[in-house]
């Protein structure tokens, strides 16, 4: 039926991609480098070339990541909870950052009185305001999620601004001659428009969220993976708290992936595969409608 | 690069045309009128005083920071050092690599999967371990605001690099250009736009690696300062760090927009009349 070509396609695009020479060739020598780099590291730990306390051997990180994933599981709420902080300080600075710069983008008075603030915003590091936030909202998750907020709020506003700002003068003459009303001329133009490029400020502010929060974390924190990490590294187990990094590098990954997949979804008409599917979707229920009609009920 | 950050400024500000004064009476109006509200608001109790200062509590507790007591200059001196000397060293070694890194596409392949983990990495995050490594003195600090300051010009160096037009690269070639000089004449100026962007955003990210570096290990900085004037509850006095940071930053910016400015003079209308008026007097004097 209509669904199984381009299914049947792909599949047998995917099958002549993993096949193909050059890219098993490819693949091959990434995996030689690696593991030859990985090798030299190991052979140089295991012969004391490499001081244990400074740099431990991958089997040392790999059995500290067993530790802490498979023997004791202790990461898994730490990780939960930095997650949490992370997802909650997006959600409310962006929500924060998002609203204002609608209200800016809508009234010029609005933004050339708010420029200012939003300047010395922007120049001030915002993690500086740690301990206030911590004097502030206490030593639990909220000051966590306060920092993270107050850090992702200027990457979202400014991008947001820009995007809406952007708008065509004649795509925007046209609106207008076409009768559209003032909240359609905002969803139907100026919001598609201004998605790819808040959607660059939200991929930016997500990673910066979890800085964020693992730096609230630092300053002072009972559980979370920054926590966790400054424990470790306290107690110099470098290789627990090596461990501790890459699973803050693996969170950093699932949060910019979901950001990215949230980008290929909303912004379709900007990544071709994407387009494709979207604009096949949309021809087939053409179609189907088309045929309803025709055919007599 | 589709629309990546725009960290400049406020975009969408057409010029006012009213008159000076009348601008920075309006200003002033509205941030006086906001800092009378909050003073008003703590000073009859509907905020803790202790935790929201009154406005004149945080621009009094100014004088003793910077003049009576003066305990400011040497954290300030301290964390500017560690900044601009992180900055420089990060700087220059992402751009000095990606250079190198861009020359070769075999080495680009294979660094690309470890620049793509080391960038999902928060770099801050490696502060404990820096610490562990390097002990609590400047160095340690050094290391993290190097670090900070390393990814931003690496990646856009690279990225720019990458992506240098093959038409120009080809004319040079036919022109008989040698390598070095299709890289210096062609590649890196054309890439230049790029680069100093990276370039801006560690500098903006500088200050903050340099504060995270001294809340987590305390002697000396700015950083320390505000961390324990905070926990003396002294909240005026933090506010004041703070907006003494604000200043810094601020400082900092605008230097990094003066000298973008004059690298990449062909970006800004006035960067070209000032550089083209050069020209004009060095060929003058030839003649």
């Amino acid at each position: 039926m209509s669904g199984a070509t381009p299914e049947s396609e792909r599949r047998l695009n995917l099958v002549m991609r993993l096949t193909d020479p050059v890219f098993l060739r490819r693949k091959f020598t990434h995996l030689a480098v690696f593991s030859t780099f990985i090798g030299v590291w190991e052979w140089a730990g295991r012969t004391g070339r490499l001081n244990d306390l400074i740099m431990p051997a991958p089997s040392a990180i790999a059995e500290a990541l067993w530790r802490l994933y498979v023997v004791t599981g202790e990461i898994y709420w730490h990780f939960f909870v930095t997650f949490f902080e992370a997802v909650m300080g997006f959600l409310i600075g962006g929500a924060i950052g998002m609203g204002l710069a609608i209200a800016a983008a809508l009234s010029l008075a609005f933004r050339r009185y708010i420029a200012p603030y939003a300047v010395a915003l922007n120049v001030t590091p915002g993690i500086a305001v740690t301990p206030i936030f911590i004097a502030w909202f206490g030593f639990g998750w909220s000051s966590k999620i306060a920092l993270a907020a107050l850090i992702v709020f200027f990457p979202i506003f400014v991008n947001t601004l820009a995007g809406l700002l952007r708008t065509d003068r004649d795509t925007a003459e046209l609106f207008r001659s076409l009768g559209a009303s003032k909240a359609q001329t905002f969803f139907k133009l100026m919001v598609p428009n201004a998605a790819p490029m808040i959607f660059a400020g939200l991929k930016i502010a997500m990673t910066s969220a979890l800085v964020g929060a693992i730096v609230a974390e630092f300053a002072s924190a009972t559980e979370g993976i920054g926590i966790l990490m400054q424990r470790y590294s306290h107690q110099l187990d470098i290789a627990a708290s090596i461990a501790v990094l890459l699973s803050m590098s693996l969170m950093g990954l699932l949060l910019f992936t979901a950001m990215e997949m949230a980008d290929r979804h909303v912004v379709f008409w900007k990544h071709q595969g994407r387009l494709e599917a979207v604009s096949r979707n949309r021809r087939r229920r053409w179609f189907g409608l088309a045929m309803t009609r025709l055919a007599p009920a | 690069m589709q629309g990546g950050m725009n960290d400049d400024a406020i975009p969408g500000l057409p010029a006012d045309d009213s008159p000076l004064w009348k601008r920075v009476l309006k200003h002033l109006a509205i941030f006086a009128s906001l800092l009378a509200v909050w003073e008003f608001v703590t000073a009859f109790g509907y905020a803790d005083p202790l935790l929201f200062p009154r406005p004149s509590e945080i621009f009094g507790s100014f004088v003793p920071l910077y003049v009576t007591r003066a305990i400011v200059w040497e954290h300030l001196w301290v964390t500017m050092a560690t900044v601009l000397a992180g900055f420089v060293v990060g700087t220059l070694l992402g751009i000095t690599l990606a250079v190198l890194a861009g020359l070769s596409e075999t080495i680009h392949r294979y660094m690309k999967p470890y620049v793509i983990v080391l960038e999902a990495t928060p770099r801050i995050a490696i502060g404990p371990l820096m610490l562990a490594w390097l002990g609590f003195g400047f160095g340690a600090k050094l290391a993290i605001v190097t670090l900070v300051c390393f990814f931003a010009p690496f990646i856009n160096t690279l990225t720019a690099i990458l992506s240098a037009n093959p038409a120009q690269v080809e004319l040079m070639r036919s022109l008989g250009a040698s390598k070095w000089q299709t890289l210096t004449k062609t590649i890196v100026p054309d890439a230049m736009p790029m680069i100093m962007a990276g370039v801006r955003m560690a500098m903006a990210s500088a200050l903050g690696g340099a504060l995270v570096a001294e809340f987590i290990s305390s002697n000396k900085g700015m950083g320390v300062l505000l961390d324990n004037l905070t926990a003396m509850l002294n909240m005026s006095g933090a506010f004041a760090t703070l907006l003494s940071l604000t200043v810094i930053g601020y400082v900092l910016y605008a230097l990094m927009e003066g000298v973008e400015g004059r690298i990449i003079f062909w970006q800004n209308e006035a960067g070209l009349r000032r550089a083209s008026a050069r020209r004009k007097r060095r060929w003058m004097a030839l003649k």
